[in-house]
């Protein structure tokens, strides 16, 4: 049976690995090489690095610092952060990563990404999402001030081909108070590729409570694993007490 | 040495650092001396059928591996879409034809589960002595096409994902996976340090 993915995200500014809060006010964590090292004695089942202000401040992702990330690992691993031509995807790929994330380009430049799924195979193309709730309603966060419906982008989206999808709560992102709960619901059935939901574990009762509303897809986590003693291994223990396949590492 | 074979496709790196980590001496090459002067060729490969296809003939390399694998029986490894390529022809993106070493069809995965088959599954063993045993039997996965052979006595493992799938197969010289050894962990490291054993 496929066991349920349980991926640490590691948010990155170019110098430092960083949580932020709700998507502001960055908190330094740290070296993300000896983190890493650490999630790779963990086992963890993948991992996740991205460069969230590469976007931003047009820089592209440093290669020789993710390269030494991915040199400690022997877990599939996806990195993000300024990726738009298919050069990037090649530098990325060229130095071990095993998949690229797109967030930006999927708003504004789907031509890339459909020349990039046809060359790389959709299974090497993540796309990140950042789903902003206002009210009761879930829109795409993007750096147009787009309103764009999330089920409505799903319908887009099916059409790229792309692998996965990472869906990021943003009123969510580090707050260690639960997932989106409406937001899992949402999603549930829409989408037909794997789904990473992240966004609000602070306790492993917040894990179980996802579940329980019906989602049946991977998890994301990040500020857990720093700030809490909860390790990937705890999570899992968790899961499979309320029955669902994880693949524990003894 | 193992032979990597470069054939612009996949993930090459991923593959040596697991063989280095081995103590395993390998060369990413598309070098027709070089490969013919290997004691193991693995063809690693994540991508499109047909690109890889047209990819290992526009390098000429169809010849020597055919010539090395099956004339001077070199042990050989496909992992992924370089296990799907020994196959006769493939589904994917129309009908591409293969290298044809093992008899048999790559196919769309028909199930109502989510496509790709992303993330570790556990495999079943046919036959333990024909197969390298390991302790662990999570392997990671990444595919939405899977390989029918006409002849299952060749198959190693299955998995299970809403239908069973082809896992891992062996014909003589020519061993395949359909999951990622390398991205395997302990796992993957151990079944790799296991079949390369005289290097």
């Amino acid at each position: 049976m496929l066991k349920k993915r349980i991926i640490p995200i590691l948010n990155f500014n170019g110098s430092s690995l960083i949580k932020t809060k709700q998507f502001k006010n960055p908190r330094t964590l740290g070296n993300p090489i000896q983190s890493a090292k650490v999630f790779n004695a963990r086992n963890v089942d993948e991992l996740v690095f991205i460069d969230i202000y590469a976007t931003v401040e047009k820089r592209k992702i440093n290669l020789d610092l993710v390269k030494l990330i991915i040199d400690e690992c022997f877990m599939p691993i996806t990195i993000g952060g300024g990726i738009n031509t298919i050069n990037d995807i090649k530098n990325v790929l060229n130095i071990g990563a095993d998949k690229i994330l797109l967030n930006n380009a999927l708003i504004h430049n789907q031509e890339f990404v459909k020349k990039a799924v046809n060359y790389f195979g959709g299974q090497c193309i993540s796309a990140s999402l950042d789903i902003d709730r206002i009210g009761n309603e879930f829109f795409i966060k993007n750096n147009f001030k787009k309103r764009i419906f999330v089920s409505d982008f799903f319908v887009e989206l099916k059409k790229l081909n792309i692998g996965e999808i990472i869906l990021n709560s943003v009123q969510m992102d580090g707050t260690m108070n639960g997932f989106d709960l409406d937001l899992a619901k949402l999603i549930s059935n829409k989408i037909d590729c794997p789904v990473v939901f992240v966004g609000g574990a602070g306790k492993l009762e917040h894990i179980e409570d996802l579940y329980n509303s019906g989602f049946d897809g991977d998890l994301g986590i990040s500020s857990l694993f720093y700030f809490t003693q909860f390790t990937p291994n705890d999570v899992k223990r968790k899961m499979e007490n309320i029955n669902l396949p994880v693949r524990l590492v003894h | 040495m193992v032979a990597i074979i470069d054939y612009g496709l996949g993930n090459l790196k991923s593959v040596k650092k697991a063989l280095d980590h081995l103590k395993i001496e390998s060369i990413i090459t598309n070098d027709k001396n070089c490969i013919s002067n290997s004691d193991f060729i693995l063809l690693p490969g994540v991508g499109a059928f047909n690109q890889g296809m047209i990819n290992l003939e526009k390098l000429g390399l169809i010849e020597v591996l055919n010539h090395e694998v099956l004339i001077k029986k070199k042990k050989f490894l496909g992992i992924c879409l370089g296990f799907q390529l020994l196959f006769e022809k493939s589904h994917e993106n129309g009908i591409n034809k293969g290298l044809g070493w093992i008899k048999g069809a790559v196919v769309k995965i028909n199930t109502n589960y989510k496509i790709p088959h992303m993330g570790w599954n556990n495999i079943k063993y046919i036959d333990e002595e024909n197969y390298i045993d390991t302790f662990q039997r999570n392997f990671y996965f990444v595919h939405s096409y899977h390989v029918i052979p006409k002849d299952y006595s060749q198959v190693t493992s299955y998995v299970h994902y809403g239908i069973e799938i082809v896992s891992s197969i062996k014909k003589e010289n020519i061993f395949g996976t359909q999951f990622h050894p390398e991205k395997s962990q302990k796992a993957g490291l151990e079944l790799l340090s296991k079949f390369f054993v005289k290097c």
